[in-house]
């Protein structure tokens, strides 16, 4: 680490050249979100209207609140792949509870609970079984979307709920989606617990240390069962607006979660490794995925160029975002 | 004898803090060069140069009077400089002769890729017949002991440059061969060395006087980054040898004994009762107020694993401590912080610090009950509690916001013990507290510690440093193979020297 710090120090270049390239994981994102509005608004005029904020910001309010808790669990060193399918399994119980009766805004809490124990589980399968999340996600993964794929019986069910229609299409603010003030509201507060809390304070500890934390006391196991417990009821709320959205649950709602939220994560600049960004830059990282999915769409690229163009914009942000001197081993 | 490796004021630095200073060195031919110091001393940095492992900032190198830069491990072993690590670097799973030629296998191809097997075997028999060791090299090397795979790996360090390349005046490097090794192998090994000395050439590290005069031709002291002047290994008397190790005669001023608690009647602050471990046996003594109660031993003594042990960092097998005369706990250390039990690990960089965290947030580690609130953070009061440490303990270049990373090991030490300065404390324990810290934050350091006596705290100092463990300590404990064997008392004016404590340290036999 050492040899690395001074390795950095070039003496021919100034001071805040320095500073700069030290904290280009800072601006860079908010560079590169800078730079897409600006080449989206050049090359196509729709892109600076009304309706297509409105479109965006809609879009990106799911992604903005399914990845706010997973942000915390990346920060700790551990990732989080079951996302996608929480939002999905608790999007099918939510509703086949609507099918019955409209629960109106009731269902969130229900779906945030659902969610919070489907992470819980999660944490605790990790911390208790000693298994590495990776692993224990992957696996839940694929449980949970099976269960929610035989709730579903593979097809996409309907609900009428007007309380829920108000919350996706209703304009609180002229021309911003209420889904959206609420995804901007969840993200202040998740800002407030990663630098006010003891909840944020531990995590980021952990994610730089576990041994130092360990040797220092602090319950590791306990937190991080919490922050996989945190990502899941995320991911439930999460689920709540997606549905509303569509105004349906089917076989496909959150399939694009589970890369999305890791890749908003990761260009946003928190490390996989963990230790370093923080729940506060991966609000940057999904206006990067939302503009490119929106800009994209509105230049008329087909599908599968989306997916390279998307994919080479993460590996490139990683790319020029890290310091490299300081990323010893990678895997 | 001729000039084999020229070795010219070398220095090297990691950051701020300076490794090795202006080394030079000359190894002559079919010669063994002893090199004896202390951990941290930087042998291993001069290795690793040597080897091509890291490159030095200032000074150059000459091999047969030519310039000699190696980019990295390979580039040397072409040039016939090998290296023999402290751990085995044998792959377990492959037979013998694909280890002795292991990385050398394109001198073996036919049309390209295929391995000539019966040509790898030759070389790797007349490698161990000019070695003078009984090895079958078409056996696995997992079915040999660990002497044997030690001489295989030796005998391939000495021989593989000549039967390879045809290179005759290999430089070896050997670093702590013999740490590993009982009596009888190293027997065997000393005689390794004197027969292979007719065919290479020879850098020794050990930490073993006696092992170093045997062997070498010549030997050098190694100190804090500085080589001593070459010195005759057998002629040379033992006392100074220590005393350039140390670097110092052991002055009552650097470690404040004046400063020493007097402890006979003062309340006992914690009890230790029959604590054992995987690696050390029941070990039991009671720690007064303002007592320093210092724990020696050599690497495998379990000293460190009974600090772990006491500190509730690992918990012991059985044994249980009680703090200040309440009911005896197995030590955990969640619940022993509370209590007013501080532990600094010997591993700063692994588990006393988070480089890449500020220093404030280092420093609040292990107290979230000062500085939080209903799962609130205090930031404010983390921050003055912050500028005020980096005050008072003289935290040089150091602010409340910086990475730990930019600060040098001495003032990343002194930060590990403000973070137990700040908590109401009855008992420290200390392992290798000044381990990799430059002289004057040594200084600093016990000053420190003194300060906490005056306040009634008891101390346990592990550590490797004979003259820190007889400066500081009012009592001396010293451990041997787990096992607690001695206990001497180091009052003002009456303190032991290293020469009283090392025999407890060895084994019988030795």
């Amino acid at each position: 680490m050492s040899s690395a710090n001074s390795a950095r120090v070039s003496p021919t270049r100034p001071g805040w050249v320095q500073a700069g390239l030290a904290n280009r994981g800072t601006w860079l994102p908010i560079l590169v979100v800078v730079g897409l509005i600006v080449v989206f608004a050049v090359t196509s005029p729709p892109f600076l209207s009304w309706r297509n904020f409105s479109a965006i910001t809609g879009e990106g309010a799911t992604l903005l609140i399914a990845s706010l808790g997973a942000s915390f669990v990346i920060l700790m060193g551990s990732i989080d792949l079951s996302v996608g399918s929480i939002v999905l399994l608790v999007g099918s119980v939510c509703v086949t509870l609507l099918a019955d009766h409209d629960y109106g805004l009731m269902i969130l809490p229900l779906a945030a609970l659902l969610g919070l124990v489907l992470g819980g589980i999660n944490g605790m399968i990790s911390v208790v079984g000693r298994v590495p999340s990776f692993v224990v996600t992957l696996g839940s993964l694929s449980v949970f979307t099976g269960i929610a794929l035989s709730i579903l019986s593979g097809q996409a069910i309907m609900f009428d709920s007007t309380a829920l229609d108000d919350l996706a299409t209703g304009h609180l603010i002229p021309h911003l989606p209420n889904i959206a003030l609420c995804a901007l509201a969840l993200w202040v507060i998740a800002v407030a617990i990663g630098i006010w809390t003891k909840f944020g304070r531990f995590i980021l500890i952990i994610g730089g240390g576990e041994i130092v934390a360990r040797t220092s006391g602090l319950p590791v196991g306990r937190y991080k069962i919490l922050s996989f417990a945190f990502s899941g009821m995320m991911a439930g709320i999460a689920s709540v607006f997606a549905m509303s959205r569509l105004g349906a649950v089917g076989p496909t709602l959150g399939q694009d979660l589970l890369l999305n939220t890791i890749a908003a994560i990761v260009v946003g600049g928190t490390s996989l490794a963990g230790g370093a960004g923080g729940v506060h830059r991966t609000f940057v990282g999904v206006a990067i995925i939302a503009l490119l999915n929106n800009g994209l769409n509105l230049l008329g690229v087909g599908p599968y160029w989306q997916m390279v163009i998307k994919g080479a914009v993460v590996i490139g942000a990683v790319l020029v975002g890290q310091d490299r001197l300081l990323t010893r081993i990678v895997k | 004898m001729a000039e084999l490796l020229k070795i010219d004021g070398v220095s090297k630095s990691y950051g701020p803090v300076p490794v090795l200073h202006d080394i030079s060195l000359s190894v002559s031919s079919r010669s063994i060069i002893g090199l004896i110091g202390e951990n941290g001393a930087g042998k291993s940095t001069l290795f690793n140069i040597i080897s091509g492992l890291a490159r030095p900032d200032t000074g150059s190198m000459q091999l047969k009077c030519e310039a000699y830069a190696p980019r990295d491990f390979g580039d040397a072993f072409k040039r016939g400089v090998t290296r023999v690590f402290q751990e085995q670097a044998l792959v377990s799973n492959i037979p013998v002769y694909e280890n002795l030629v292991l990385s050398q296998e394109h001198r073996f191809t036919r049309f390209g890729q295929v391995l000539n097997k019966r040509a790898m075997i030759a070389v790797a028999e007349r490698i161990v017949a000019d070695a003078g060791i009984d090895v079958d090299v078409r056996r696995l090397t997992s079915s040999y002991d660990f002497s044997k795979r030690q001489a295989i790996e030796i005998a391939r360090a000495c021989l593989a440059p000549r039967h390879l390349m045809g290179i005759e005046d290999p430089v070896v490097l050997l670093d702590e061969p013999t740490s590993a090794l009982d009596r009888k192998d190293e027997t065997a090994f000393f005689d390794l060395l004197l027969r292979l000395k007719t065919q290479a050439s020879f850098i020794f590290v050990s930490h073993r006087l006696s092992e170093v005069r045997t062997l070498s031709d010549a030997m050098h002291v190694m100190r804090d980054g500085r080589l001593s002047p070459v010195l005759n290994p057998v002629t040379t008397p033992e006392t100074d040898i220590y005393a350039l190790m140390v670097g110092r005669e052991r002055s009552d001023d650097y470690y404040h004994v004046a400063r020493q608690q007097s402890v006979e009647d003062r309340p006992v602050v914690c009890q230790v009762k029959a604590l054992t471990g995987r690696s050390f046996s029941p070990v039991s003594f009671d720690i007064r107020q303002g007592e320093i109660i210092g724990i020696g031993g050599l690497l495998d003594s379990g000293k460190s694993a009974f600090g772990k042990a006491l500190a509730g960092v690992e918990p012991p097998l059985s044994g249980a401590i009680s703090l200040a005369g309440n009911a005896p706990q197995t030590p955990r250390i969640a619940a022993l912080i509370r209590e007013g039990v501080g532990y600094v690990p010997a591993e700063r960089l692994v588990e006393g610090i988070i480089p890449s965290l500020a220093l404030a947030i280092n420093l609040s580690l292990p107290s979230a009950d000062r500085f939080s609130r209903f799962g609130l953070w205090r930031l404010a009061r983390e921050r003055q509690a912050a500028e005020a440490a980096v005050l008072r303990m003289g935290v040089r270049s150091g602010s409340p916001g910086m990475p730990l990373r930019n600060l040098s090991g001495g003032n990343q030490q002194k930060v590990v013990l403000a973070r137990w300065l700040q908590r109401d404390l009855k008992l420290l324990v200390l392992d290798n507290p000044t381990r990799g810290v430059d002289a004057g934050a040594k200084e600093e350091i016990y000053a420190h510690i003194r300060h906490l006596t005056e306040q009634g705290v008891g101390i346990v100092l592990i550590t490797d440093e004979l003259i820190e463990l007889i400066g500081l300590s009012n009592r001396i404990l010293i451990m041997q193979r787990g096992e607690l064997v001695a206990e001497l008392d180091a009052p003002v004016g009456g303190k032991p020297t290293e020469h009283d404590l090392i025999p407890h340290m060895l084994p019988s036999a030795a």
